[in-house]
């Protein structure tokens, strides 16, 4: 118990950290609604007016817009964390603490999304809502469903980070390996382009990666477009791919870790 | 004298490509990284097109070659403009009480001694791919008239976004810090950049013609060559001002960095 608390206290300082950055935060959020509202913009040409497409309507696309980039803002991952405390040597001292070092880490972004949750999500869902609007939630049942579900995408997408990360062991400069995964789940996570309109291959492909479970799928449970069992389906393969991923990141911290040369610090 | 100067940048650049290619494989790396981030948007706009036919009766190719004007420009920008771009950084941190000290011009060692070459090949090489992909297949008719308009538009759109970072520059020496500005009004704007802006707001649009002038470093040279139906919207004479809003914003933010630099005051260090 006095284990979480500390884990709890992480989080706290985290949180209250973020509150310092001002006009950065404000810029945040300022940078989320464009975002939303350029591919709105665009999406609303590409429609020329009409009602829906293969079924999909305006107002989904943009729900899935503002979810999906809304909930990008919350899933806050810090992805140099294990970099940025090899270069500077504080490893060695942080390992050697009696909390265990990816819990501490898992706090401190929990920490920073709750934030990013309720100062940067929630103002900036609401200014799209009140210029470009949404579809409102397929029921109570579904909209618990969607965060329960939102919940495991933070995890997969964490998980992700988490496996990335361990390369820093070897690898002196890991932003480019880091940009290029970032890539791969910005095209292909559905916040850019709704996963609903991906070509039929490309659909194929993609149901044997993780990226879809991090926005599209709780955005379609939102939307009430998955039976109970297909959800049910779907919470397994964000189990899955949590498990997975979890496990080749501990893999290579395990063997990292007997590797490890911290150079001063 | 003249010779000396060349001789000057000449020494600038070989030093800059020796320190940012020691490492090899992570140098390839890094420009193959900035070139996907980069691309992203593109291959975004690239699988939706293949859903839908035309984003406002604008094609595939034509996207493409309006991407690539503002990826071109931005390369040979990066090139010359870095130095600007990280302004804010080398007045905090006092760098820019050695460069006074020096005895060549301030805006000449600022422009040579740094030049970030992994977001040049990066961005550079995007904008030549996506020429090369589209160029051709655009219906222009590429003969001295349209190449010598391109290249006066790419020259135009240089000094354009060269002006911008001169600008913010220039602020910095009152601000000290102005990263949240070039934020705002430099990477916010050119994200509405790259796809014609006969589909926003009129607001975005007034602001990319008037305020932060992208229009004219992509969308309005683009229409020049392509002549599509939304240029009805807009003053025809747009196609014809790139170069003229170039050179005039460009001179305005000189004249402005050379008001501004008899205000410097050392950060402290």
């Amino acid at each position: 118990m006095t284990k979480f608390a500390s884990y709890l206290a992480f989080a706290k300082k985290s949180f209250l950290g973020r509150s310092a950055y001002r006009f950065d935060h404000f810029m945040g959020i300022l940078n989320t609604i464009l975002r939303i509202f350029i591919f709105w913009e665009i999406y609303r040409a590409l429609y020329g007016g009409q009602s829906e497409v293969d079924g999909i309507t305006l107002t989904m696309v943009a729900t899935n817009f503002v979810l999906s980039m809304g909930l990008d803002a919350v899933f806050f991952v810090n992805d140099y964390y294990l970099t940025d405390r090899i270069q500077s040597g504080s490893i060695a001292t942080e390992l050697l603490l009696p909390v265990s070092f990816h819990g501490r880490m898992l706090a401190e972004n929990l920490g920073h999304a709750l934030f990013q949750l309720i100062f940067h999500f929630v103002p900036a869902v609401a200014v799209c809502v009140f210029f470009i609007g949404m579809e409102a939630p397929a029921g109570i049942p579904m909209l618990l469903l969607f965060v329960l579900s939102a919940l495991f995408g933070y995890g997969v997408l964490w998980t992700i980070s988490f496996a990335v990360q361990m390369l820093s062991f070897w690898l002196i400069n890991v932003w480019s390996i880091i940009t290029i995964k970032n890539v791969f789940i910005n095209v292909l996570s559905g916040s850019m382009i709704p996963l609903w309109f991906m070509p039929d291959w490309m659909r194929g492909v993609l149901r044997f990666t993780p990226f879809s479970s991090i926005y599209f799928t709780p955005v379609q449970i939102y939307l009430g477009q998955l039976s109970l069992s297909e959800i049910l389906r779907s919470f397994l393969i964000q189990s899955f791919w949590i498990a997975l991923l979890f496990s080749i990141g501990m893999f290579l911290w395990k063997k990292g870790q007997k590797k490890l040369v911290v150079q001063g610090g | 004298m003249k010779n000396d100067t060349i001789n000057l940048a000449g020494v600038y650049t070989r030093t800059i490509m020796k320190s940012w290619f020691q490492y090899k494989v992570d140098a390839i790396l890094r420009s193959l990284a900035v070139f996907l981030r980069e691309a992203t948007g593109i291959i975004v706009i690239y699988l939706s097109l293949l859903k839908f036919e035309s984003l406002n009766g604008w094609d595939i190719y034509e996207l493409l070659f309006l991407f690539s004007l503002l990826f071109v420009t931005y390369g040979i920008l990066i090139l010359f403009f870095t130095g600007l771009r990280d302004f804010g950084g080398t007045v905090r941190n006092g760098g820019f009480d050695r460069f006074i000290l020096r005895p060549r011009g301030l805006l000449f060692q600022l422009i040579f001694s740094n030049a970030d070459w992994f977001a040049a090949i990066g961005h550079g090489g995007l904008g030549i791919v996506l020429f090369v992909f589209s160029a051709g297949k655009v219906g222009i008719v590429w003969n001295g008239g349209t190449i010598l308009y391109y290249i006066a538009a790419v020259i135009g759109g240089v000094l354009i976004q060269g002006a911008i970072f001169l600008f913010l520059a220039s602020l910095n020496i009152y601000l000290l810090e102005t990263n949240s500005l070039k934020e705002l009004f430099y990477w916010n704007m050119r994200k509405f950049a790259g796809y014609p802006i006969s589909i926003f707001h009129r607001a975005i649009q007034f602001c990319m013609i008037y305020v932060v002038p992208f229009a004219f470093v992509n969308y309005f040279p683009s229409q020049y060559l392509l002549r599509k139906e939304d240029m009805a919207g807009y003053p025809a004479i747009c196609m014809y001002l790139t170069p003229v809003v170039g050179v005039g914003m460009y001179l305005a933010s000189y004249g402005f960095w050379r008001y501004s630099i008899r205000f410097y005051k050392s950060s402290g260090n």
